[in-house]
């Protein structure tokens, strides 16, 4: 255990954390009182524009993680840091290129909408709920248990009490704000990230007259690996397990449910087309500017700070901000690691609340409404069911972590999340849209074999089986991720499980109207929904426009 | 923000549409395979220029530590030509999407729902 950073600052942190919080608490309570409908509580009445939901789908996918764990990797391990970050952005091009249009297109609130669309509701839907719960319950414990290890170790507020206090704001957010409230929070927690990495980036430029090869330079001399910091090897030194890795999130992006879920709140395909260009615009600048942190780390806190900075570098950024601020001690310094913890916090509740959401939408709207209830359901009741689902769901995830504690081994949870994405998710959800043959046995096959698949071969790899410090594999399987071969299956599973299994000719018959929606938005959704700021309270123009024909009822 | 998308909502009676005439219309078939066009290659562009790059950290690291002027690596420009590349495809996919698709997607559009109002009008 390290000391808490910032241990005698206690209340000028809390006080930029009151802040923050208290505006997203604002933006909920104004967020609760717009919210009548299923569309407004998952799809926030489709009132979201392509530029703020740029904003939320980049405050949704930043994750503390890459935050200051990405920093931390390039001040530890330099250019292998770097490396690390180049998949987080590709992956949007799959996101864009396949499937975002698409699933504004042909979805209401969730991925199954999509994935059953032609195929027999309940296995089809069950089979996407199966694959939703996967990738949110893994991401979402990672994340609970990196924000109590964070939020001790920045401003010395007890693990329990630090995953606690996330919860229960989380919950806040989702059960009583909805899609509406965690859209804002995610579109604050970015600007708030945005601007604190600029900011910072620009201190460390400034420090080597704007120049970066000076900083590179200067970074490489304070390492004691000297020439080998700006090589890869130094963290990645797998290169089988590293293309392992870079698969899975590559596709795997593109696979994640809290961020296809986000296409359902912007008013039509070409706003969620330009979404994703914003947030390809946002996240790739965020990720070349960690470099400057990191090498900014490596370059003025030298190796001395390797030990305060913490396992995995994950202190790294709040350190170069105390030392960019006037060092320890001083009120510059102690303002920034304030403003850094509060930035971090904020960034993992945007992350965790867009988790739970989506995951509520894969209990309530999926196996609670669509498997259970037949549709028979009102909107009222899924709507209620939604918000006890998130409930449970963040209180389970609460409860894990909280008893986990922070000796939980969570590190290779987030590569599972990514591979589950990428093996189960992705490939039924493309094959749905673009092969006419594929079929409910072919989906279901492939997002069991998917799933199973990459938990398998995450349980029997040497840094999980049967313990972090165990060594080997029960059967010789020795890389960390298993994408490169659980996606390859995946793929596999939905193709026997079609060619293998009877022709469905409904299927295939409404493959027709799913590949005309999807391509040309006939018959799309529509927006229902008011803005945030919104100050009237209208109805919906025409009844028809309200209702349009949905797949989900027919 | 709340305003109704033009061309959508009550105009549009998807239950009347044949959407079998709809995926076999020539305006739809051109949308179809103008984007493919695009995005085909596209992805295939980006997935190997991405691959090559990791593989090309795994097993060429001296190459990659190499520096081209002044303490700059081979390996940071090719992780920065990643972000350049994202930003280009992504723009220009954009741009092609405004300018070519959109147009065809909303002619095969007008098309179908055309028919749909014809089968109509006849019963």
């Amino acid at each position: 255990m390290i000391a808490p950073l910032a241990a005698d600052l206690n209340e000028l942190a809390l006080s930029i954390f009151a802040v923050v919080v208290g505006i997203t608490l604002v933006i909920t309570y104004f967020a609760s009182k717009r919210m009548t409908s299923a569309t407004d509580f998952w799809a926030a009445g489709r009132g979201i524009t392509g530029a703020q939901n740029g904003f939320a789908i980049a405050g949704d996918y930043m994750s503390a993680a890459s935050f200051l764990g990405i920093a931390g990797l390039i001040f530890l391990f330099g250019f292998d840091g770097f490396l690390y970050s180049v998949g987080f952005l590709v992956a949007f091009l799959t996101v864009l290129f396949l499937l975002s249009e698409r699933m504004r297109n042909t979805g209401k609130y969730t991925m199954a909408d999509v994935l059953s669309y032609r195929l027999n509701q309940r296995p089809a839907r069950a089979a996407a709920a199966l694959g939703t719960l996967a990738v949110a319950g893994f991401y979402l414990i990672a994340q609970m248990v990196g924000a109590g290890v964070l939020i001790e170790a920045l401003v010395g507020i007890n693990f329990s009490v630090s995953v606690i206090v996330t919860g229960v704001f989380m919950l806040t957010y989702v059960i009583f704000g909805g899609m509406l409230a965690t859209t804002w929070v995610q579109i604050i927690k970015a600007i708030l990230l945005m601007t604190a990495t600029i900011v910072l980036s620009l201190f460390v430029l400034e420090r080597v007259g704007f120049n970066p090869i000076d900083l590179f330079n200067q970074a490489k001399d304070a390492s004691p690996e000297g020439d080998a910091y700006l090589k890869p090897g130094l963290f990645l030194d797998s290169p089988l397990d590293t293309l392992s890795l870079g698969l899975a999130l590559v596709l795997g992006t593109a696979g994640l449910p809290h961020i296809l879920m986000r296409f359902f709140t912007v008013p039509d395909a070409k706003a969620a087309r330009s979404s994703v260009v914003w947030a390809v615009g946002l996240i790739g600048v965020f990720y070349v500017m960690t470099t400057f942190l990191g090498f900014g780390a490596r370059a003025f806190l030298g190796t001395g700070g390797e030990e305060a900075a913490g396992t995995g570098g994950n202190l790294a950024a709040p350190l170069l901000a105390e030392e960019l601020g006037g060092g320890a001690g001083t009120v510059g310094g102690d303002l920034f690691l304030a403003i850094i913890a509060a930035v971090a916090f904020a960034t993992i509740l945007a992350v965790v609340a867009g988790l739970v959401i989506s995951a509520s939408g894969a209990v309530a709207h999926d196996v609670w409404s669509n498997i259970v209830r037949k549709g028979k359901d009102s909107e009222h009741e899924e709507v209620y069911v939604a918000r006890i689902a998130a409930g449970v769901i963040g209180a389970a995830t609460i409860a894990i972590a909280v008893i986990g504690g922070e000796g939980l081994n969570v590190s290779f949870m987030v590569g599972l999340a990514f591979a589950v994405a990428a093996s189960a998710n992705f490939p039924a959800l493309l094959l749905s849209l673009t092969w006419r043959r594929f079929n409910t046995t072919g989906a279901v096959t492939g997002v069991l074999v998917g799933t199973i698949s990459s938990i398998f071969l995450v349980i029997v790899s040497p840094g999980v089986w049967p313990g972090p410090d165990a060594e080997g594999s029960p059967i010789g399987w020795d890389l960390a991720n298993p994408g490169i071969v659980s996606i390859p299956l995946g793929f596999i599973g939905c193709w026997l499980g079609t060619v293998l299994s009877k022709e469905e000719t409904r299927a295939e018959h409404d493959f027709d109207e799913l590949y005309v929606r999807s391509e040309t938005g006939l018959g799309a959704e529509v927006a229902t929904g008011r803005g945030l700021l919104d100050r009237h309270v209208d109805e919906p123009e025409s009844p028809a426009a309200a209702t349009p024909p949905a797949a989900t009822t027919r | 923000m709340a305003e109704q998308p033009a061309g959508s909502g009550a105009s549009e009676r998807p239950a009347e549409i044949n959407w079998r005439a709809a995926e076999q219309s020539s305006e739809f078939r051109r949308l179809v395979r103008t984007r493919n066009r695009f995005v085909y290659p596209a992805t295939a562009f980006f997935l190997i220029w991405y691959v090559g790059f990791i593989l090309l950290a795994g097993y060429a690291p001296d190459f990659m530590g190499e520096s081209v002027y002044e303490g700059l690596t081979v390996g940071y420009l090719l992780a920065l030509s990643q972000f350049v590349m994202t930003w280009g495809l992504a723009w220009w996919y954009l741009r092609k999407s405004n300018r070519e698709f959109d147009p065809l997607a909303e002619e095969a559009r007008r098309v179908a729902l055309k028919a749909a109002d014809q089968t109509k009008a006849r019963r």
